[in-house]
């Protein structure tokens, strides 16, 4: 492989990574948020492989009758990417039927909203007012109440 | 004693874990049970003998660097008992279905392995490996509370995770790339030559960053609110009690084998300062226990990180004591949150209701903000000790950042004390008080606690006889040398366990 087609790759598998990290960290749609993590994962396994490359080597295998004189590319390499894809289809899978599950109890891909409704569920859940709201959008009291009367009070005051 | 045990403390509960379902139904409670027994003898074991000299199993045979190496010094010991005893602890007992409890079995199982070999790893694929393993159950257990907050908390876990295996991954293969070994003690032997240069120390930053995940480590621990809020408290315990831990004790060894600089003990410093403002401020703002818990969680991993950026034994010494006090308290605390899991408001009175477990609370609360006879001030005091002893201004200002954050701990866990002694709210808020059955915690939780309760003031009575072990534990541990020439002994030896 020519020096150019080696660089080539390698500036494809770091932009395939900053595409994916990039495309994690601006998504909103949950698909679009697990597509950008197995870009992401396709472009370290890239990155992994031509960390093993060798200039004219063979494929590591050892065969009958042949003698072991060639150059063959590193598989400890190899070995770790095929690890790797397995536990990122894995990941994947389980990302996807997490989001499927999230998508029928809150109806929405968008990870805006549906974080704001976990939110107010586990405020919910746990009986406390949310920290912020439209009421008070810098949050409420910064003490929570101590007693009964500075209870009423508070909330008379937020009303 | 033979290091071939060492592989059992991984292997048993693997396999335990996927036969589980293959065991006829009378026996089937009882295998998981008996097999972290059996873990937790093997590591009591191991670690009476990995006292006086590390145990090394190279797996299949195979020498290292070459072969995969199992590494038992005293602390990998120690924390194999730890995960043994924490998971019994935890343990899904029942209340469940009986398919689902099978599941859920299965997957505790499979996290304690992980993290049993997470600590006994001594090649970095094997970590990543682990680390994967303890991460997708981790997931799993999330998950397991099936509303639908927990869903969406999961899911944005599992992005911020599998980003987080991405960038450790990442690092690596840059690890790999410039020194051609994976092995922990070939890489400790390389590193001066290969690895202390920018981008040796760039993949640093990023394993860091990655294992940091699982660490609550600043900047990548938005997850932890959210899931120990949404999951059951005996998951948001596993994983903030040991899982958490575990990733620490690994960025522990990278730094004392692998990358000895003082710009990694400054990252380390930097991140874990920030951490532990940022969390204990988010705790004193939360409203709702389960969540002021996960941000104080936070706080104290923070702090376990300025421990372990302290160079020398003493530094590992603080990181141990942080890190084993916060293993024993915060599972207590998550599962006598479990039914009170709710805003403070709804505490009001909970001690006249539970008086146990009120004052299981405050003893927990005590030792967490370092009151003198209990256990969280040995810890607290081996770290401002081991801070105030470095001439860098950095320390000196992260043994502030520690005494400011404590008086904010002060405050918000006393706060919560004292509204669970306080009288209870009448009149028109009483809507807010859930009185009742849901305000008691089930016997369970009580024990387990209690077991908690129990280590904490066995270990307050006994601290003059602890700090030896500890002493010893932590010169073993921060000695890379010694780790060196007992996983690569010059002679070359051909039998299968390096001996």
């Amino acid at each position: 492989m020519s020096e150019f087609a080696l660089l080539t790759l390698l500036i494809g598998a770091l932009s395939l990574i900053a595409i994916g990290i990039g495309g994690l960290v601006l998504s909103r749609n949950l698909f679009r948020i697990v597509l950008a993590l197995s870009l992401a994962e396709a472009g370290a396994n890239l990155l992994l492989v031509l960390v093993g490359f060798r200039r004219d080597a063979i494929a590591p295998i050892i065969e009958q009758g042949h003698a072991l004189t060639a150059t063959m590319v590193d598989p400890i390499p190899q070995a770790m990417v095929l690890t790797a894809i397995v536990i990122g289809v894995g990941v994947q899978a389980l990302a996807l039927s997490l989001a499927i599950r999230a998508y029928v109890a809150y109806g929405t891909l968008d990870m805006n909203v549906m974080r704001s409704r976990m939110e107010t569920d586990i405020s919910d859940a746990a009986g406390a007012q949310p920290a912020t709201s439209q009421h008070a959008p810098a949050g409420g009291r910064p003490l929570p109440p101590i007693s009964a009367p500075r209870l009423a009070h508070n909330k008379g005051a937020q009303g | 004693m033979n290091p071939s045990f060492i592989a059992l403390v991984v292997a048993l509960p693997l396999l335990a874990a996927f036969l589980l379902p293959l065991v006829p139904k009378v026996l089937r409670r009882l295998v998981g049970p008996l097999v972290l027994l059996v873990v937790a003898a093997l590591g009591m074991a191991l670690w009476q003998a990995s006292l006086s000299e590390p145990l090394v199993l190279a797996v299949g045979g195979f020498r290292p660097p070459l072969g995969i190496v199992f590494y038992v010094d005293s602390v990998a010991a120690l924390f194999v008992l730890a995960v043994a005893l924490v998971t019994l602890l935890l343990w899904p007992w029942g209340g469940d279905a009986s398919e689902n409890l099978d599941r859920k079995q299965s997957l505790t199982l499979v996290l304690a392995a992980a993290c049993a070999g997470l600590t006994v790893s001594g090649d970095l694929f094997n970590v990543y490996v682990f680390y994967e393993l303890a991460a997708v159950t981790s997931y799993g257990l999330a998950a397991g509370s099936r509303t639908a907050a927990a869903q969406v908390a999961t899911f944005r876990y599992v992005i911020l995770g599998s980003l987080g295996s991405l960038l450790a991954l990442i690092g690596i293969t840059l690890i790999y790339f410039r020194s051609g070994t994976l092995n922990l003690a070939h890489l400790a032997d390389l590193a001066p030559q290969t690895l202390h240069d920018p981008l040796g120390l760039a993949a640093f930053f990023l394993i860091l960053l990655g294992l940091g995940v699982k660490a609550e480590l600043f900047l990548v621990n938005t997850w932890a609110p959210e899931v120990y809020a949404t999951a059951e408290a005996r998951v948001s315990a596993l994983l903030a009690g040991l899982v958490s831990k575990l990733a620490l004790l690994v960025v522990a060894r990278l730094l004392v084998l692998v990358f000895p600089l003082p710009e990694a003990r400054e990252a380390l410093l930097v991140l874990g300062m920030l951490g532990m403002i940022s969390g204990e401020f988010a705790a004193y703002r939360a409203r709702d226990i389960k969540r002021m818990l996960a941000w104080s969680s936070i706080g104290q991993l923070g702090a376990a990180f300025i421990a372990f950026a302290i160079p020398g034994p003493a530094g590992v010494a603080a990181g141990l004591a942080i890190a084993l006090h916060h293993l024993v308290v915060k599972p207590a605390l998550f599962l006598l949150a479990e039914r009170w899991g709710g805003s403070l408001a709804r505490l009001a009175g909970a001690a006249r209701r539970s008086p146990l477990g009120a004052a299981l609370f405050a003893l927990f609360a005590l030792s967490l903000i370092g009151v003198p006879p209990l256990p969280g001030f040995w810890a607290k005091y081996l770290l401002l000790s081991g801070l105030a002893a470095q001439p860098d201004n950095l320390y000196l200002l992260a043994g502030l950042v520690v005494l400011v954050t404590t008086v904010v701990e002060a405050v918000y866990l006393f706060r919560v004390v004292g509204v669970m002694y306080g009288r209870e709210a009448k009149g028109e808020d009483a809507g807010l008080t859930n009185t009742g059955s849901a305000n008691t915690q089930p016997a369970s939780a009580l024990a387990g606690s209690g077991v908690f309760a129990a280590l904490l003031l066995a270990a307050a009575l006994a601290a003059p006889l602890l700090a030896a072990p500890l002493g010893r534990m932590a010169t073993q541990m921060s000695d890379g040398a010694a780790y060196v020439a007992r996983v690569l002994p010059s002679t070359a030896t051909l039998s299968g366990a390096a001996q």
